[in-house]
């Protein structure tokens, strides 16, 4: 079998795009489909803990189950957000929304 | 009803004053009867409580009951009563006098306003009072005597309308206020030292030796120092005679019964004390002494009636303090159960005069009153020579007693003084009665519209002069015998040194000599209304003349010392609070929050991905110092 | 050993497919990578021997959420031809930093940790009615709070979303 080490080296690798792609980019919709990597790099995480090291082997996919339904949820909300940003400033771009400051 | 159920005594008042606090605005004639009713209890079972005291028999005295009052750790404190010989002769004075000023209240305060509460607060008067000279332990007898100081900050202040009123009361409160220190600072080392507060205990510990020598001295001489703020005596003599700011009865209960005496109990009580720490009795012998001197001098050259008679109690005091500081308690009790009466005979007659000349006080405006104001001017008169010490008026006794106790100074300095002090007392209480009474008027206007007062002011003047009269008599075997006693009053007070009184002879002549010559020279000088003589005697040394007039410059130094001192450091520390703590404390951290938030602002920048970038920032520092710090 | 070597196949795959979603200058391209990804992460459970769950990740992520982003790139879309001028913000640069360094951590203690003993060394082969009892009963709370969230994030959504009138 491929060790445990493997998993969490690629979950980390995922899991960093996804930092970069929040951080670096400017599009609304990008920064989501970047956090849904995090979220996956997590969830793989999780997966691989609980087939290693858990004896029972089932907590780690359960709680796999209940990110993807978080994650689900939050992006239903955040593109709603999204659209609702681009009906009113006609931008995606989240340098454009700066009106939260002094 | 037994003497273990003195505290009735203090009780009855007490909630009597709650009464009339709340309703008594409402009450019909505003609860003046209730007021009288209270302390009128308060007389009549005090008898019941002499009676079942003498007949406890001596074996069992003193008469003590207390009741586990809190825990606190390991310390069990115990509040109680403990009535003994003094305390009696103390129920006594405080329960006679209070009546007779609350009768003669009725008259004197008629149509005042806040007539109601002038009465409530003379029965929690005499209830701390009474509190006051029965408790058995320091910490109930600290808690009363600050009650007497608050009681006597509102009746001295009673006009408060009057910015001298007020003024007054501000200057007795924290005069009494300094004292007061010492006796707490005191209290709190006697407590340290011996772990209780009960003062019998504590009297045991010190005459076992278990209290250091030094600590002792120093702590009594605290315990002193609130003995002399109480009582008037010099250095802090100076708020007793603007006390007479107060309603005259006021007058006559601090000076005679309530305020004052508080300070003379304290050290009859003590005595055991102060004789254990040696020098202390030395100390206060002289403060007596010097007291004594002074107040009489200051006396001569005042012109309100009220206000010769405050120095005359301020002198006397000094006289009960020299009795005490020569180790003879009982002198001090009879001299202050002998001038409670007819100080309060003095004080009730000059209200007396007050209300029958409508308000005047001032010798200048009065004389000749004499046919006027029969019955008041006769009662004066008696108090007067009680005062000065004629035989066989109650004063005459009692001062003797006073001389004999002192002379157990070597060298008899102690005596001359105390001679010296009683001639100048008898000069100035004839000036007194001559100036006011005797003569022709000094102001027709007045003299016309006087008019003798009415009932409820006169009798109470004739009974305190009977008791003025006879009072001193108790000093023989044969009538504290035939009125119960197991002997005169100086065996009753203090019992285990039994000492039969004996006259004096030779003392007793001398004193005669003493209140003759001063009277004599008194009458000499004022006799027929003229000033001539005096005005004479004024101008051969006009500095002492001007000197005594300002009273030794008391006031202007105690000034002087307040304007320089506290004013120059209050200015101090009021630059210190406007430019230290307010502009650089207070406004400065504000300006600096304010020129920092300028400045951090600009990390503001409304874009998320800064805050994110931030955030991300965060987590790589955190995990980086959790790597370096885990090794 | 032939597993092995597909899990290594996959591995890359999904590190070059997550690249191009953060990389790629059109959104539209990274949609398609992103579905890659999710595809790949699927593959990934399946290799863990949780069958169940890549089945939840193909349908869910696969499925109803590349959908929905595909079709909020659609609402947003600005000009139907052209790409932006600058599709990164100006802390590019930094965030490669930050995202270098986390990357550098992150590897370094899975690597450097020494794991207590595997258990795993048959595979687990969860058989489904035990998913299912552990998520309905010991679960069950947790499961019942999340059907709300969703219902609520449901709601929201929809009320965020929706036209409004006079806009």
């Amino acid at each position: 079998m491929v060790p445990l080490e493997n998993y969490l080296a690629l979950s980390a690798i995922l899991f960093s795009l996804g930092v970069y792609g929040v951080l670096a980019r400017r599009n609304a919709v990008l920064i989501l489909m970047s956090v849904e990597l995090m979220l996956n790099a997590v969830s793989i995480n999780f997966v691989a803990f609980a087939v290693y090291l858990d004896p029972g082997k089932i907590t780690g996919a359960i709680f796999a189950v209940f990110v993807i339904t978080v994650a689900a949820a939050e992006v239903g909300l955040a593109l709603a957000i999204v659209i609702r940003l681009f009906r009113n400033r006609a931008t995606s771009n989240v340098d454009e929304a700066a009106i939260m400051k002094w | 009803m037994g003497a273990e159920q003195a505290w009735l005594l203090a009780a009855v008042p007490a909630g009597m004053f709650v009464v009339l606090s709340f309703f008594g605005r409402y009450l019909p004639r505003k609860g003046d009867f209730l007021g009288v009713l209270a302390i009128g209890t308060s007389f009549v079972l005090f008898f019941f409580v002499l009676y079942d005291f003498l007949h406890t028999g001596e074996t069992h005295w003193p008469i003590v009951k207390d009741i586990k009052w809190s825990n606190i750790g390991d310390f069990r404190l115990r509040m109680g009563i403990f009535v003994d010989q003094i305390t009696i002769v103390m129920f006594g004075v405080v329960t006679t006098v209070s009546l007779m000023v609350n009768i003669f209240s009725v008259g004197y305060m008629k149509g005042e306003a806040r007539y109601w509460w002038f009465f409530a607060v003379l029965q929690l008067f005499a209830a701390s009072m009474l509190m006051l000279v029965m408790a058995d332990n320091l910490l109930l007898l600290y808690i009363s005597w600050e009650l007497v100081g608050v009681c006597s900050f509102l009746l001295i202040g009673f006009y408060w309308e009057k910015r001298s009123a007020t003024e007054a009361a501000k200057k007795a409160f924290i005069t009494t206020r300094i004292g007061d220190v010492g006796l707490l600072i005191g209290i709190i080392l006697l407590w340290k030292a011996t772990g209780t507060f009960n003062i019998q205990g504590i009297i045991h510990q010190a005459q076992a030796g278990e209290i250091g020598h030094t600590y002792l001295f120093v702590t009594m001489c605290f315990v002193f120092l609130g003995a002399m703020g109480k009582s008037a005596q010099v250095p802090f003599h100076v708020w007793l005679p603007d006390a007479m700011e107060g309603p005259t009865p006021v007058s006559a209960l601090i000076h005679a019964a309530t305020m004052v005496v508080a300070g003379v109990y304290l050290v009859a009580r003590l005595l055991p004390l102060f004789e254990v720490a040696d020098g202390t009795l030395v100390i206060v012998t002289i403060v007596g002494l010097v007291t004594a001197l002074l107040s009489g001098f200051m006396a001569l050259t005042q012109t309100d009636i009220k206000k010769v008679l405050a120095y005359s109690t301020v002198g006397q005091l000094g006289f009960m303090f020299v009795a005490l500081g020569s180790g003879n308690p009982s002198a001090a009790m009879f001299h202050l159960t002998t001038h409670a009466f007819f100080k309060a005979l003095l004080f009730l007659a000059a209200g007396s005069v007050i209300i029958g000349t409508h308000h005047n006080q001032e010798m200048d405006k009065l004389g000749g009153l004499w046919k006027k104001l029969p019955i008041t001017g006769t009662t004066f008169l008696v108090g007067s020579l009680a005062l000065a010490g004629v035989v066989p008026l109650a004063g005459f006794w009692s001062k003797d007693e006073v001389l004999h106790a002192s002379r157990s100074w070597d060298g008899g300095w102690a005596l001359i003084i105390l001679g010296f002090a009683a001639i100048v007392t008898a000069f100035y209480s004839t000036r007194l009665f001559v100036r006011t009474f005797l003569g022709k008027p000094n102001d027709e206007h007045v003299y016309e519209q006087t008019r003798e007062t009415g009932l409820a002011m006169t009798l109470p003047l004739v009974f305190l002069a009977i008791l003025s009269v006879v009072s001193g008599l108790v000093i023989f075997h044969g009538v504290g015998r035939a009125i119960g006693f197991p002997g005169g009053i100086t065996e009753f007070v203090f019992l285990d040194q039994p000492e039969r009184y004996h006259v004096d002879w030779g003392l007793a002549g001398g004193s005669f000599v003493i209140a003759t010559v001063g009277i004599f020279f008194g009458a000499w000088v004022y006799w027929g209304g003229s000033l001539a003589r005096s005005t004479r005697m004024a101008e051969f040394q006009p500095g002492v003349y001007t000197m005594l007039q300002h009273k030794f410059y008391f006031d202007e130094l105690y000034q002087g010392v307040v304007d320089r001192g506290v004013l120059g450091f209050s200015y101090i520390v009021s630059w210190f609070d406007r430019y230290v703590v307010n502009d650089t404390g207070v406004d400065g951290s504000a300006q600096m929050t304010g020129y920092t938030g300028f400045l951090l602002k600009y990390l503001q920048t409304g874009k998320v991905p800064n805050y994110a970038m931030a955030i991300a920032l965060g987590v790589v520092l955190l995990a980086v110092a959790g790597l370096v710090t885990r090794g | 050993m032939a597993t092995e070597v597909l899990w290594w196949i996959f591995a890359a795959a999904i590190v070059v497919a997550s690249a191009g979603v953060v990389f790629s200058r059109s959104v539209i391209h990274s949609a398609i990578f992103l579905i890659m990804s999710l595809a790949g992460v699927g593959a990934m459970y399946v290799f863990l021997t949780v069958e169940f769950l890549a089945l939840v990740q193909f349908l869910i992520y696969g499925g109803a959420v590349t959908v929905l982003i595909l079709l909020a790139l659609m609402l947003t879309r600005t000009s139907v031809t052209g790409l932006p001028d600058k599709v990164n913000g100006a802390q590019a640069p930094f965030a490669a930093v930050v995202a270098l360094g986390l990357m550098a951590i992150l590897i370094g203690v899975a690597v450097g940790t020494d794991w207590p003993g595997n258990v795993s060394d048959t595979p687990a082969n969860i058989p489904i009615e035990q998913i299912s009892e552990k998520l309905f009963i010991d679960f069950g709370p947790p499961f019942m709070i999340a059907s709300v969230l969703l219902l609520v994030a449901l709601v929201g959504a929809i009320i965020l979303a929706r036209q409004e009138e006079g806009e």
